[in-house]
């Protein structure tokens, strides 16, 4: 009996968050995905873990909610984050007096922040501007979203949790009007399987707004498109912001072994939230924005283009949808709109995300009658319990680069016998691969490319696909669909690179074409 | 005028720059098909993997540094391989100076010298060079300086070519009026003196003088190779100080020293060597190109012959100059040349001395050892003086430089009437 | 030097030409830059006498009237490379016989005339599998397979293999070319 005390609906960073707290707090919970993790707008953004002084200015609870955050994830998601710091620049067309008030309103909410000469500012991260006129240093720092969600889900499977990525829930089963359950079907098989339990949380993200439609209550989401570009190599090793009003592409991110400048932000219909291409005006204002940041992207490759969709959520006293809130929204049905059984969480950002988890499993554990303590803030995620990187030197490239990405998990992979590099610009090995085939909810190449930056980084896959395909396929004891995992996998990364096809990307995509393209009879 | 358009400018993403071209590698991995180390040894990454796959990594932390890069032999066959123009060669050697640590620091220091060994040993030789070649001297080398027992160290001359130089021909080359400079290098002035007036033969048959740089230093490639940066650098500075002294073109007999002064100084080691890079020849570039121009002739000796092979070097075949060697025999009547394919050695300076290396080194040089001597030629020729160490140990063939080959040739009494019009 | 024939680019077209020409009994040297994705008989036009600089790019040249008179290398600095003919099959974007930035597509030894879509949305499909309209860009030739720079053709100067715009089979284009230059 498919009997649970929670489903959570969302296989985003809140939903697996969600889940993570609800079986660490003895809770039998259920997380069911639409498609796979991290595939909505966890997986496309930033990756920047907020200090907060982005918000500081404008919204102060959010600024010391991040900074608040930003502590616990350094501790408890070790492997996922990278402590680079973060700089706020100000530049001649820049107001410099919003720098005193910037830094007021930061240490106002806890943050540290620090004025600094331009040219320690550049001294300390030399990709920088060099016309700036002013600096801050923050305690920014870069997440790697992929992981950060993958540790959550790897741990509340720990705890008793059952996963189920491509699950697409379509009905709720109710009694009278509560919610007892859910319908969802399997999006590879397209069976449909009754799921029970006397509580739901949706987070669903934007497309919560669908979810809680099928409650039959309303939730208004307020799509905001925004465009990423991804550089071919790191440019900078400090998050560099622009010290002003936040405004479009002013944050430029390290991120792994690559850099990201984003976002621009426009409305967009619900309905184009499932398939969101990035245009090639946006590209350029990434671009001309980017350079004010770095001027050396000016003359950096650029692998791909990629847009998420930020799940703003209208405020609930304002049924226009005008006025949005970046704050975390946590809605109790039942008192809300007499939906016994369901509640919603959303809004937030990915900083955040351990905090709107904990908010949500309060509010479970109050409605099932548990007495139990949060203890997310506390215990490490899997992968993070200790350092290993800095004793990893002997090590061949490709371990490190495995401990980099999956911290102390590496212990489950077979290096003496799987040693084989098949991703070489990532560095990903056979035995990573069967790793995450065997852990970590891997169902085809786009799953672990999201778990292991496979075919992420200069080639996009072009050299390594076939065998890496051949590598999953194997593992998942399925070698008949290596050509189908191929063919899905090259469009995705079409998708990326069509937006910004010059340069080193042309003579990619021409490879590509000349490695996997149907040959014309 | 070149009507070619490249705007050249600065406008945005016009044109992707990135150290060493390292982010224009588009993983095509044509570099790993002509590596030699790759296919002798498992345990080498591989230039993709070592160069700018690598590369990215150690961008984002210096601890992704791999050991195994030391086994790169620098030979930049995966540069000429490259259809992308990435420094492939140039990225692992960088790294490898920024980040290695010495394996085994007084072998490899002692290899490395070639300066302060040549000096101590020049002196001593008739003692030195028997006590080297003797097996006890060898096996306590082996087993106490990892230096392999199969090696033979070249032999150390009697008296330095400088000495030479200075005792026997300075004076005789003042008669000329038009002069080059000769940067002998560490083998000739140490080891191999007779190259040098070889050198100094044809030059002066040429109607050219010789003048030896004010002060010369080993060019240093060792010394990058194994990782003594700032020492290769003090030494280049001191070579291009003593070239800028002059106005002369700077000839040298060594494709590896040339290799390493003009592109290794800069590419590497970071060195700005632009106002002297292009005075930096191998003579026998120098001597064609004169020759193309109608500014040298030059006579033969009647009734010459040889059956010769030429083998490339490696450096030589990064330079893209192998065709000037070869077409200067060809000019020899007599001469029967046979030119095979690009093969590397597998010696790399001094990779191969290493204990662990012995057999890697081997290994690659089989191939070009089976061809040599499937060929059976009188000599081969080789711009390298490395390569002929290890040729000349590993087939029994002898090995001389194109230079020796002309002065052997030439008529000299002929050659300099014919040029002192 | 002096050769007959100066083929720019070592990949199938420019060794397929090298192979035809020297078999016609003309002197050829071949400026490749890097190796090739395709299997070509470069070995075969060693064999058969032809030179090859590997490794090398074309930088300048001179041209006086409608002919190119020479051209110089990176590697052979200051030898000029003479020939009564030249070859240009450098390859499309991979091979940089043809470079691209956000605004315009080139060509980049010569300034030859090409031929590609001014909108660079449109350059590539948005699906893989689809046509792509980038693969059919490249350097424009006469009848007789000659280039021409701003509109004007170059009389020694032909396009042969991937770089050519339209969809030409790159061994009968290089097969062609050869033939014409046998047959002046």
């Amino acid at each position: 009996m498919n009997q649970y005390d929670v489903i959570i609906i969302g296989g985003g960073i809140t939903g697996v968050g969600t889940a993570r707290d609800c079986a660490l707090r003895g809770l039998k919970v259920l997380l069911l995905a639409r498609g796979d993790l991290t595939a909505g707008a966890t997986g496309r953004n930033h990756g920047l873990l907020h200090s907060g002084a982005r918000y500081a200015v404008t919204d102060r609870d959010s600024a010391a909610e991040c900074i608040r955050e930003n502590k616990i994830l350094r501790r408890i998601a070790a492997h996922c984050v990278e402590p680079t710091g973060g700089l706020f620049i100000t530049l001649p067309e820049d107001d410099l007096s919003y720098q005193d008030n910037f830094i007021k309103c930061c240490i106002d909410a806890g943050i540290k922040a620090e004025a600094i000469d331009p040219k320690e500012a550049l001294k300390m991260e030399p990709s920088v501007n060099p016309a700036l006129i002013g600096a801050v240093k923050v305690p920014d720092a870069s997440v790697d979203p992929f992981r950060l969600a993958t540790a959550n889900a790897l741990d509340a499977k720990l705890h008793g949790a059952v996963i189920l990525t491509y699950h697409e829930v379509v009905s709720f089963i109710k009694d009278k009007n509560w919610i007892v359950g859910v319908q969802a079907r399997d999006t590879r098989t397209g069976k449909t399987e009754k799921y029970y339990a006397p509580l739901t949380v949706n987070a669903a993200g934007i497309w919560g707004q669908n979810i809680a439609g099928m409650a039959g209550c309303q939730i208004k989401m307020l799509p905001a498109k925004g465009s990423l570009l991804i550089f071919g190599h790191r440019v900078n090793n400090m998050v560099i912001n622009r010290c002003r009003k936040p405004a479009n592409a002013d944050i430029l991110v390290p991120g792994d072994v690559v850099c990201v400048i984003g976002t621009t932000s426009d409305k967009v219909p619900m309905e184009e939230c499932d398939d969101i291409r990035v245009t090639g005006d946006e590209v350029q204002l990434l671009l001309k924005e980017g350079c004010l940041l770095s001027p050396s992207l000016a003359h950096t490759r650029i692998l791909r283009a990629y847009a998420g969709v930020r799940p703003l959520v209208a405020s609930d006293d304002d049924p226009t949808g005008r006025k949005t809130s970046r704050g975390i929204v946590l809605l109790d049905h039942d008192r809300r709109d007499g939906i016994p059984g369901f509640i919603s969480i959303t809004g937030g950002k990915l900083t955040s995300y351990r905090l709107m988890g904990e908010m949500a499993t309060d509010l479970v554990c109050d409605k099932l009658g548990r007495r139990s303590r949060c203890r997310t803030a506390e215990l490490p995620l899997p992968g993070s319990e200790k350092e290993l990187f800095d004793s990893a030197k002997g090590l061949r490239i490709a371990e490190k680069a495995a401990i980099g990405r999956q911290g102390t998990m590496v212990s489950k992979m077979d290096f003496s016998h799987k040693s084989e590099i098949l991703c070489e610009c990532e560095h990903v090995t056979r035995a990573e691969i069967a790793y995450a085939a065997k852990y970590l909810d891997v169902h085809n190449m786009m799953d672990l490319r999201r778990r292991t930056r496979v075919g992420m980084g200069t080639c996009q896959g072009s050299f390594c696909m076939k065998k890496v395909a051949a590598a999953l396929a194997r593992e998942l004891g399925c070698p008949e669909r290596t050509e189908e995992f191929i063919r899905e996998y090259i469009e995705e990364r079409w998708k990326g690179m069509a937006p910004v096809c010059w340069g080193e990307s042309l003579c990619e995509a021409e490879y590509m074409r000349k490695l996997y393209a149907d040959k014309k009879e | 005028m070149w009507p070619r358009r490249l705007s050249g400018g600065d406008a945005m993403q016009e044109k992707n720059i990135s150290k060493d071209n390292f982010e224009q590698c588009l993983k095509c991995n044509l570099c790993a098909t002509v590596c030699p180390m790759m296919a002798a040894n498992p345990h080498y990454p591989g230039p993709k993997q070592a160069g700018p796959d690598g590369e990215r990594y150690r961008l984002k932390d210096p601890k992704f540094f791999d050991l195994t890069l030391k086994y790169c032999l620098n030979c930049k066959r995966c540069e000429v391989a490259c259809p992308s123009g990435v420094k492939v060669g140039d990225i692992i050697q960088k790294a490898r100076l920024a980040y290695a640590r010495q394996h085994n620091p007084l072998r490899d220091f002692t290899l490395a010298s070639t300066d302060l060994v040549g000096s101590i040993a020049v002196p001593f030789s008739t003692i030195v060079n028997p006590v080297m070649a003797s097996p006890a001297v060898k096996t306590l080398m082996d087993s106490v300086l990892s230096v392999d027992k199969h090696r033979s160290f070249p032999k150390y001359a009697r008296n330095c070519f400088t000495t030479w130089m200075k005792r026997e021909a300075a004076s005789q080359q003042e008669k000329f009026t038009r002069f080059v400079t000769y940067f002998h290098g560490c083998y000739v002035n140490y080891n191999f003196p007779s190259l040098g007036q070889d050198l100094v033969t044809v030059m002066n048959a040429c109607n050219y003088g010789v003048h030896i740089p004010d002060k010369e230093r080993c060019c240093g490639v060792a010394m990058i190779s194994n990782g003594f940066s700032a020492k290769a650098r003090r030494n280049a500075m001191t070579n291009l100080k003593a070239f800028r002294k002059t106005d002369e073109t700077i000839l040298t007999t060594s494709s590896t020293c040339t290799f390493t002064m003009r592109d290794e100084y800069e590419n590497v080691l970071g060195i700005d060597t632009s106002d002297v890079r292009d005075r930096i020849l191998l003579a026998t570039k120098w001597l064609y190109d004169k020759i193309e121009r109608g500014e040298i002739s030059l006579a033969f000796k009647s009734g010459y012959h040889k059956k010769i092979t030429y083998h490339t070097a490696c450096h030589m075949n990064k330079m893209g100059w192998a065709i000037y060697s070869t077409e200067l025999l060809r000019m020899i009547p007599g001469v029967e040349l046979t030119v095979p394919g690009q093969k590397c050695c597998g010696i790399a300076g001094t990779f191969g001395f290493k204990k662990e290396n012995y057999t890697y080194s081997q290994k690659i040089g089989q191939e070009l050892f089976d061809t040599l001597k499937a060929l059976e030629p009188e000599v081969v020729a080789c711009d390298c003086e490395t390569c002929k160490w290890q040729i000349e140990m590993s087939t029994g063939l002898t090995v001389m430089n194109p230079i020796s080959i002309l002065a052997e040739a030439i008529d000299v009494e002929a050659t300099r009437k014919l040029n002192s019009r | 030097m002096k050769f007959d024939v100066i083929i720019i680019g070592g990949g199938l077209a420019g060794c397929t030409a090298g192979v035809a020409l020297q078999e016609a009994g003309l002197r050829c040297a071949i400026v490749a830059e890097g190796l090739s994705l395709h299997e070509c008989p470069r070995e075969k036009f060693i064999e058969l006498g032809g030179t090859i600089f590997p490794g090398d790019r074309v930088t300048g040249g001179h041209i006086v009237g409608r002919k190119v008179k020479w051209v110089e290398t990176r590697n052979l600095d200051g030898t000029l490379l003479e020939a009564d003919n030249f070859i240009l099959a450098t390859g499309k974007f991979f091979s940089r016989g043809l470079i691209s930035n956000m605004n315009e597509i080139y060509e980049p030894v010569f300034g030859c005339d090409v031929k590609y879509d001014k909108n660079p949305a449109k350059w590539v499909s948005q699906s893989f599998n689809d046509s792509q309209p980038f693969e059919k860009f490249g350097v424009i030739t006469d009848a007789v397979g000659q280039v021409s720079i701003q509109g004007n053709t170059v009389e020694n100067l032909y396009a042969a293999g991937e770089i050519l715009c339209g969809e030409r089979d790159i061994v009968s284009s290089a097969l062609d070319v050869a033939a014409q230059i046998v047959g002046r």
